[in-house]
């Protein structure tokens, strides 16, 4: 078993988009989600693998259907409710 | 502390399946490679992950594979920083029934080509 | 993961998160907004192409690079990046060898030394495939190498950050070290351009 993030020689994700996108955010939540994850290993509330392991450890099919930052953000929540820092449905208003 | 390894050892990844964290991708477990160098220590990511302070700190090594022992095919090498606890000596022993094992690409380790 | 979630509710969502971390004294605005200029401004592929100008025209220098990275760019005032140190590694093409980089378990990247990460390196195309058939995927960026070139992936699966050194196009010893800078472009130093 391996998580889904372990995708080195996996087959079937088809040709390479090689577009030179370099706009690092492209809306202004990604960036807030950037700054968010740097302040939060910066302030030591958590690690950059455990960062790591809480987007390997999302739901396989969700990991492929969510875009960078979007997996940056649930890491983020995850974590946080985990720490007790917020509580799960916090966000949810 | 001394390393383990050094530039040059023949070394053969774990083959684990680890239910959490780990930074040995599953195409390069229980693979034969070779040290390219020592990269200097880091806290072990599979103990650092799990978010305790417990993690010891490991020597980190770039250990080149050549393709052919990754994929079964291939002229490339793929080199990967793998923590010391990923790395075993490779027995020579297991090397010699290797090398006489057709299909296999041993040869290819090492050599003038192997690492930079 | 979003479940069908629009942008504006993840924006909603992380604005009440910003507040939330405020309010209890985990974050402050100020410091966030100033990480984010710190990495828009600072972080630029001309600072990799600095690098190579530099190792181009500067024997010692090149030597120094390739040995210890991490120092040689410090020379320069500059770092591979990222929200913790990180130890840099340069790899030289030469005439038989090609390096291509990349990291199939997430996305680590020389963010400082490369600018933002395209959006291709981030891909599951380009982390699934490049370990695996090199050639092909460096043929879809345009880039054919004669057969007896030998190609080395480097896979980023720990804290060490990786830049290619491209080779110096021929009919270029006329140009100084900015002009010689302004050739390389951010793909090359990936390794999935030549020049």
């Amino acid at each position: 078993m391996a998580r889904i993030n372990d995708v080195g020689g996996l087959q079937g994700f088809g040709p390479i988009d090689t577009a030179d996108d370099t706009e690092p955010f492209h809306a202004d939540w990604e960036a807030r989600v950037f700054a968010l994850n740097s302040a939060l290993i910066a302030g030591k509330v958590y690690n950059l693998d455990e960062f790591r392991d809480a987007i390997e450890s999302m739901a396989p099919a969700d990991y492929l259907a969510a875009s960078y930052y979007e997996r940056w953000f649930f890491a983020i929540r995850t974590l946080l409710e985990r720490k007790g820092v917020i509580e799960a449905g916090e966000l949810d208003v | 502390m001394s390393d383990r390894f050094s530039a040059g050892a023949r070394v053969r990844t774990v083959h684990h399946d680890p239910p959490h964290h780990t930074r040995l991708p599953r195409y390069a477990r229980g693979k034969r490679g070779t040290v390219v160098e020592p990269e200097g220590r880091a806290l072990l990511a599979d103990r650092n992950a799990q978010g305790r302070g417990d993690a010891p700190l490991e020597q980190v090594y770039a250990v080149s594979f050549p393709a052919r022992e990754l994929w079964g095919e291939g002229d490339h090498d793929v080199v990967l920083d793998l923590f010391e606890s990923y790395l075993e000596d490779d027995d020579p022993g297991d090397r010699a029934e290797a090398a006489a094992a057709p299909g296999t690409s041993r040869a290819q380790t090492g050599g003038k080509d192997g690492k930079p | 993961m979003t479940g069908g979630h629009t942008d504006a509710d993840i924006s909603r969502r992380v604005r009440r998160l910003e507040t939330l971390l405020e309010d209890r004294g985990i974050v402050a605005g100020a410091a966030l907004d100033e990480t984010l200029d710190a990495f828009l401004s600072g972080a630029s592929p001309a600072n990799g192409a600095r690098v190579v100008a530099r190792a181009w025209t500067d024997a010692d220098f090149r030597t120094r690079l390739l040995a210890d990275g991490t120092s040689a760019v410090a020379e320069l005032g500059l770092s591979a990046g990222g929200v913790q140190p990180q130890r840099l590694r340069v790899v030289e093409n030469t005439p038989d060898t090609h390096n291509v980089v990349v990291c199939t378990l997430c996305s680590c990247y020389p963010v400082r030394l490369l600018g933002p990460s395209p959006s291709w390196y981030k891909s599951e195309a380009y982390r699934s495939r490049v370990v695996r058939e090199p050639r092909a995927v460096l043929e879809e960026f345009g880039v054919r190498l004669p057969d007896a070139t030998r190609i080395t992936v480097w896979d980023s699966t720990s804290e060490t950050r990786y830049m290619v050194l491209p080779m110096r196009p021929s009919g270029t010893s006329h140009l100084d070290e900015p002009a010689l800078a302004r050739l390389v472009p951010r793909n090359a130093l990936i390794g999935t351009a030549v020049l």
